[in-house]
């Protein structure tokens, strides 16, 4: 056990390499004995803490990204969705869905362009037309927009939404992980805080009665 | 878990084991869950409000006005049959995700419950396991 001291982390970790924390089964043999030190493991367990703790907000702060970003892909995703059911509607007429919208345009609607309202900017709203289109840009970011095929666009903003997804359900699942290690490092540190307050004691008490029989 | 109180310090019967340690460990666990699927059962409460509003507004709405249904950022003018169908979509989806999530959030209830049961069992003032 005396080769784990100073090392309050041990060698396991999980799939994202986060090192698991030590359960400590007898206090006294992990410390190394009944006279054992405790400031030293004690200051490990708080740098230990620490880095659990700075790893947390870390995590915390992909996870509100994330969370962002999911709902703006899906937003996307819908207004694309519609575009293609708007254009699929137009060339089969075998869903009722569709037969709606056909007897309620009656003539108008194979030309009719859409009509939407935008947000130009906060609180700005502009109106605008949107033709019957089988193309859409898509923001890719870092100052690039490519023009895909609906189908395509569809395929690529699905992908999106998976990965982001995916790595959303792998960030909880590690800051899930984070709050095990967390909280079996603060039982470490309570469990040998008190064990050593009980030393304390039982030596105070031992020496009071040594003290005691020398006197009488 | 919170430091001794002085009259426990002698309590020696509270020796935590690898069993405590990992019913504390998936406690702690289920109680952040919890926390944030309280969190998107709250907005996702206020959506389905919002859309439960839409419903009654769009019943009393006029046949020949299209209506502003909002998809992604922008408003589409869609006649009304159209607009009523979407939001069926919408609603139903929704509605969909609460009831999944008032079904793992009661399941993790009760778990907590019995890990509560236990470890009070067993810790008893030693350990503080509420808010």
């Amino acid at each position: 056990m005396s080769s784990s001291l100073g090392k309050p982390l041990t060698e396991e970790k999980n799939p994202r390499g986060i090192p698991k924390a030590p359960f400590i089964e007898d206090v006294e043999k992990y410390l190394g004995g009944p006279d054992a030190e405790v400031e030293e493991p004690l200051k490990n367990f708080q740098d230990a803490i620490a880095k659990y703790r700075y790893m947390d907000s870390n995590l915390a702060q992909r996870r509100v990204g994330l969370e962002e970003k999911i709902p703006d892909i899906k937003k996307t995703l819908s207004m694309v969705e519609f575009l293609r059911d708007r254009r699929e509607g137009k060339t089969s007429t075998e869903d009722d869905d569709d037969l709606d919208i056909d007897e309620d345009g009656a003539e108008g609607s194979q030309s009719k362009p859409l009509k939407t309202t935008f947000e130009l900017n906060d609180t700005l709203f502009a109106e605008a037309e949107l033709e019957d289109t089988d193309t859409v840009y898509l923001w890719l970011g870092a100052n690039v927009m490519l023009s895909y095929k609906i189908p395509a666009a569809i395929e690529l903003l699905k992908s999106k939404l998976e990965g982001a997804e995916a790595t959303l359900a792998s960030v909880i699942e590690d800051l899930e992980f984070l709050r095990e290690q967390l909280t079996m490092m603060e039982v470490n540190m309570a469990r040998v805080y008190n064990w050593d307050v009980k030393r304390r004691k039982e030596n105070r008490l031992k020496a009071e009665a040594a003290g005691k029989s020398a006197e009488g | 878990m919170r430091m001794l109180e002085q009259e426990q310090e002698n309590d020696d019967s509270t020796e935590v084991t690898w069993e405590d340690q990992q019913r504390i460990n998936t406690f702690s666990k289920l109680n952040t869950r919890i926390k944030s699927i309280e969190t998107q059962l709250e907005v996702l409460k206020q959506e389905k409000e919002a859309l439960d509003d839409l419903s009654m507004e769009l019943e009393l709405a006029d046949e020949d006005e299209p209506v502003l249904y909002k998809v992604g950022e922008a408003f589409l003018h869609l006649p009304l049959p159209r607009a009523l169908k979407r939001l069926e979509k919408d609603q139903a989806k929704i509605e969909s995700r609460f009831s999944s999530l008032t079904v793992s959030a009661e399941e993790i209830e009760r778990e907590m419950k019995l890990l509560k049961v236990t470890l009070y069992g067993k810790f008893g003032s030693s350990i503080n396991l509420d808010e």
